[in-house]
């Protein structure tokens, strides 16, 4: 029996983010991690020859403060990839801070006259909402400005600004995330969501890391000097008079805490690792039927050159969706259990900025694509390949494929515990208490938005306060 | 030019109650209809001798029942024969027996919801600038039917039910709003057009004048505030208040020029998006096939109405739009002759606008199949005794009723379409007021949204004497 004050689940971004601030505070810290390795989906995943594919590419919510706090040393590769859009019929969409309009339109011309307005909105309003986003405090965001989101889709929204296709289906990836459909209320308020973020110091920027996500991870364990146990699956949380006591590991360790944050998702910490009935039997159902239907599969293609698209810069993220219809029709197959006939991805070429996740001279493709059913079996991960190199390969003439490899939803969410519980409107308008407490005193999650620390970071600042 | 108190534009079911109020009160009122029999949607015709049906749908939403007693609709001749729902897969059938609990729960909050559509807060959430307040039943507009009704046999047959003749992805967030929308109350005996001659009746006795064959053109207007009502052949009509039932699209962008409105209503008006989807192949059999008097499901599952949904958006005809057959006849052996049958076939997910040009015979003969294929699937051999088919794709319903897109909701059943956020049935523009399918309670039930209107502007006079 091995005692310390806070014990933290996971050793992933969130979890080693809690685990510094509990540290600052002067708590003895462990954290205990499942796997043997840590940084949760920061990992990269090996595959072909010398190829490491990070399964997060992208950074785009990385908490300011945590940066400052913790003074994490963080080498940019890139600090603002462009939204850019690839067209079937080549007249690709550049979204870059300065030069959209002009690229927009070559689309329409009324849409690159709104353009500005827009962007002007979007970020007026999701500066607002960082009262709740950002940190804990009042909320003051006018009911008039924002009382329309919390009907309106993304859908919705951008039909009122935009009329083309082009712009209309790339804005509205950033609105698909944990199974939400661009045509549901709450996801207008996801686009605003990741307006309001801030990377590099740039209002909605999307940045990639030199070496990539795992830099992250090495960053966060140089700030966080605690006892850090990989190999740790915690298996149950253990509970005395309603206040949790402690945790089990699979190996039939007890290790007893005080504080306990917990960065499993919500799921997975009140309904698995809770005794029964811990939390009430009808919050248990009512969690267990809110699970998202449909996913995001990872598809990493090795490449043999750096592929260009006319006109697209190679740092940029390329979204491909051709109408926003495309959407609807991706949703509704991949919760029939088919691969959609139109894939929706967002995919990155993190070797064009640093060359140290390949062999020299050669290229990495990571395609997020979503929705696509949770489970594949072989043949149609073969298929969702296949679609994803003719998707890039008809741009890009004698693109040569070395290797390639492919992650279902169900693969990332066994690995990594991933999210499991349907984005809406309620979560996104939650404040941090209701976000990261539980009925349990002294139990809090810092899972939730995992990749901005930020979570971590006020879970173990509540837990702090409630002790003291 | 003729003056009068209130100008009831439409003698749908919503205007001729309107008119049947506001008569009853002692105004003087004229209802203009261009068609040139009264009834809307409520009418039917024959279509194959000696074959009748109500062509744009077989049953309406009931009818709320202190409006029904007001009226007297049933000594009026409308009387409302329940038609039961069966689902129907390839290897069973499935009889909806009533969940308690569901049903309770509907009605419950549909009556709340009607009760605030009555009487809805001073202002409303329709152009998204002003206060909301929230509404009963505000926790649907972020709820699918999947989350309500749940999954398996039961729940698909219920969201059939609910969805039957509509469109929407029923694992949506929002979808759950399409429940307050249902309530269909049965056949009319006789046709829908007994429920139409009732209204008719009932607004003729209370005193009120109708206008019929001359559709109303244009609404003055001054200063925001409505004047009169020209009609096609140049005749003005002035009145103090006017009602107007057609849609809201309708209503601002082709009856107003624009330049009349606050530009944020234009602006709105131009954003509200219709969801219409329905399609109906009305079928004269020579022999009546062997069938229960109820609304048939075929082939329920709520992944075929999220795929036939997708379908629709993208302008496709689904490969299986969810269909629902009711055999008429045997609810009310006055639709076919002796020994034949009356069999109605309601498409959903069927597009206003297609990706590929208009509709064309080639896309009608598409629905024609497509609905025999279903009649097929429940009754085999059906086929062979077809001795006639006509088909109603949207652009006939629109072109018939003047519902934009062939909507008969008023607008897509939508989280930001519905509630508190369907404008009516006071508007923007002083002594306009919505009574149609658009307004709050449009979608609810059928006379409700006209009798709220008619309300609200015996109110307002009552305020202004």
């Amino acid at each position: 029996m091995s005692d310390c004050d806070a014990l933290v689940i996971g050793g992933g971004v969130s979890g080693l983010t809690a685990a510094a601030y509990l540290a600052r505070a002067g708590l003895r810290v462990i954290v205990a991690e499942a796997r043997n390795k840590l940084g949760g989906a920061c990992e990269s995943m090996s595959f072909g020859e010398g190829f490491h594919a990070p399964l997060t590419q992208t950074l785009y919510a990385l908490d300011p403060r945590v940066v400052k706090d913790l003074k994490l040393n963080l080498k940019f590769a890139v600090r603002d990839m462009a939204l850019t859009g690839l067209r079937a019929d080549g007249k690709h969409i550049v979204l870059s801070r300065d030069g959209a309009a002009r690229s927009i339109a070559v689309h329409s011309q009324a849409d690159a006259k709104a353009w500005k307005r827009f962007r002007r909105e979007l970020f007026s309003l999701a500066r607002d909402m960082r009262a709740l986003w950002w940190d804990e405090g009042t909320f003051s965001v006018s009911r008039e400005r924002l009382e329309p989101f919390r009907r309106l889709s993304a859908a919705a929204w951008l039909d009122g600004w935009f009329e083309s296709d082009a712009l209309k289906a790339t804005l509205a990836f950033d609105a698909t995330e944990n199974g939400l459909s661009p045509f549901e209320p709450g996801s207008a308020l996801a686009l605003l969501w990741r307006a309001s973020q801030e990377m590099c110091g740039l209002q909605g920027a999307v940045a990639a890391l030199a070496g990539g996500p795992p830099s992250l991870v090495q960053a966060l364990l140089e700030a966080a000097k605690v006892d850090i146990r990989t190999g740790a699956n915690v298996s149950r949380i253990l509970l005395a008079n309603g206040a949790v006591a402690g945790v089990e590991l699979a190996s039939g360790e007890t290790i007893a805490a005080s504080i306990v944050i917990s960065s499993a998702s919500r799921r997975r910490t009140l309904n698995e690792l809770l005794p029964t009935g811990a939390i009430g039997f009808a919050r248990a159902d009512s969690m267990d039927r809110a699970n998202p239907k449909t996913g995001t599969a990872k598809v990493a293609l090795a490449l043999s050159a750096l592929p260009m698209f006319a006109g697209v810069p190679s740092t940029a993220r390329f979204i491909l969706a051709e109408r926003l219809e495309s959407y609807a029709a991706a949703y509704s197959a991949a919760r029939a259990g088919r691969l959609p006939d139109e894939l929706i991805m967002e995919a990155v070429t993190p070797t064009a900025a640093d060359s140290s996740l390949a062999p020299i001279g050669q290229h990495l493709l990571i395609a997020s694509v979503r929705p696509v059913p949770l489970a594949m079996n072989d043949e149609m991960k073969a298929q969702l390949t296949a679609k994803v190199i003719a998707a890039f390969a008809r741009h890009v003439p004698g693109m040569h494929v070395v290797a390639s490899e492919v992650l279902t939803p169900a693969e990332i969410s066994s690995r990594y515990g991933a999210q499991d519980l349907k984005m809406n409107v309620a979560q996104m308008l939650a404040n941090w208490d209701e976000r990261l407490r539980t009925p349990i005193s002294s139990l809090m999650l810092c899972g939730e938005s995992a990749i901005s620390g930020r979570a971590g970071r006020i879970a173990a600042a509540m837990a702090i306060r409630d002790k003291t | 030019m003729l003056r009068y108190d209130v100008g009831v534009i439409g003698a749908g079911a919503d205007g001729l109650a309107a008119a049947a109020t506001l008569a009853g009160a002692g105004l003087k009122t004229i209802v203009i209809e261009r068609s040139t029999v009264a009834g809307g949607r409520a009418q039917t015709r024959e279509f194959h001798p000696g074959f009748r049906a109500s062509p744009f749908a077989d049953e309406v939403a009931a009818v709320p029942r202190e409006i029904h007693w007001a009226l007297d609709l049933t000594r009026r001749g409308a009387i409302f024969a329940p038609m039961p729902s069966l689902a129907m897969w390839p290897d069973r059938h499935h009889i909806l027996q009533p969940s308690r609990e569901t049903e309770a729960r509907c009605a419950g909050v549909l009556a709340r919801v009607n009760a605030v559509a009555a009487s809805p807060p001073p202002r409303f959430g329709f152009l998204r600038t002003a206060s909301y307040t929230p509404w009963p039943a505000e926790d649907w507009a972020q709820a699918s039917l999947t989350d309500v009704l749940g999954e398996g046999d039961e729940a698909a047959h219920r969201i059939a039910a609910t969805l039957a003749g509509r469109t929407a992805d029923p694992y949506l967030a929002g979808s759950a709003l399409h429940l307050l929308a249902e309530s269909n109350s049965g056949v009319v005996l006789g046709g829908l057009a007994r429920l139409a001659s009732a209204l008719t009746n009932a607004a003729r006795e209370a005193g009120a004048e109708f206008s019929l064959g001359l559709e109303a053109s244009d609404i003055q207007s001054h200063m925001h505030r409505v004047t009169g009502i020209g009609l096609a052949d140049g005749t003005e009509i002035s009145a103090r208040a006017i009602i107007s039932t057609v849609d809201l699209k309708r209503t601002f962008l082709s009856l107003f020029p624009w330049s009349a409105l606050p530009p944020p209503v234009v602006k709105r008006a131009g954003l509200w998006r219709m969801g219409g989807g329905t399609a109906r192949v009305l079928l004269a059999l020579e022999k009546a096939p062997d069938a229960p008097r109820s609304a048939i499901h075929v082939a329920p599952d709520a992944k075929v109405f999220a795929e036939a949904h997708a379908a629709w958006r993208a302008g496709t005809i689904p490969t299986a739009p969810p269909a629902t057959l009711r055999l008429i006849s045997a609810a009310d052996p006055s639709l076919a002759p002796i020994g034949s049958a009356t069999l109605t076939v309601t498409l959903g997910a069927i597009p206003f606008r297609l990706f590929d040009g208009a509709w064309t015979h080639e896309k009608r003969d598409v629905l024609r199949a497509l609905a025999l294929a279903a009649a097929e699937s429940v009754f085999p051999g059906v086929s062979a005794s077809v001795l006639a088919a006509e088909v109603i794709a949207p652009p006939d319903i629109e072109e018939a009723l003047g519902a934009t897109e062939g909507d008969l909701m008023g607008g897509e059943i939508a989280s930001d379409q519905m509630l508190g956020l369907r404008p009516g049935p006071r508007t923007e523009m002083a002594g306009l007021y919505l009574g149609g399918p658009s307004s709050a309670a449009g979608p609810l039930g059928a006379c409700a949204a006209g009798v709220a209107a008619a309300r609200a502007v015996l109110a307002d006079f009552r305020r202004l004497k």
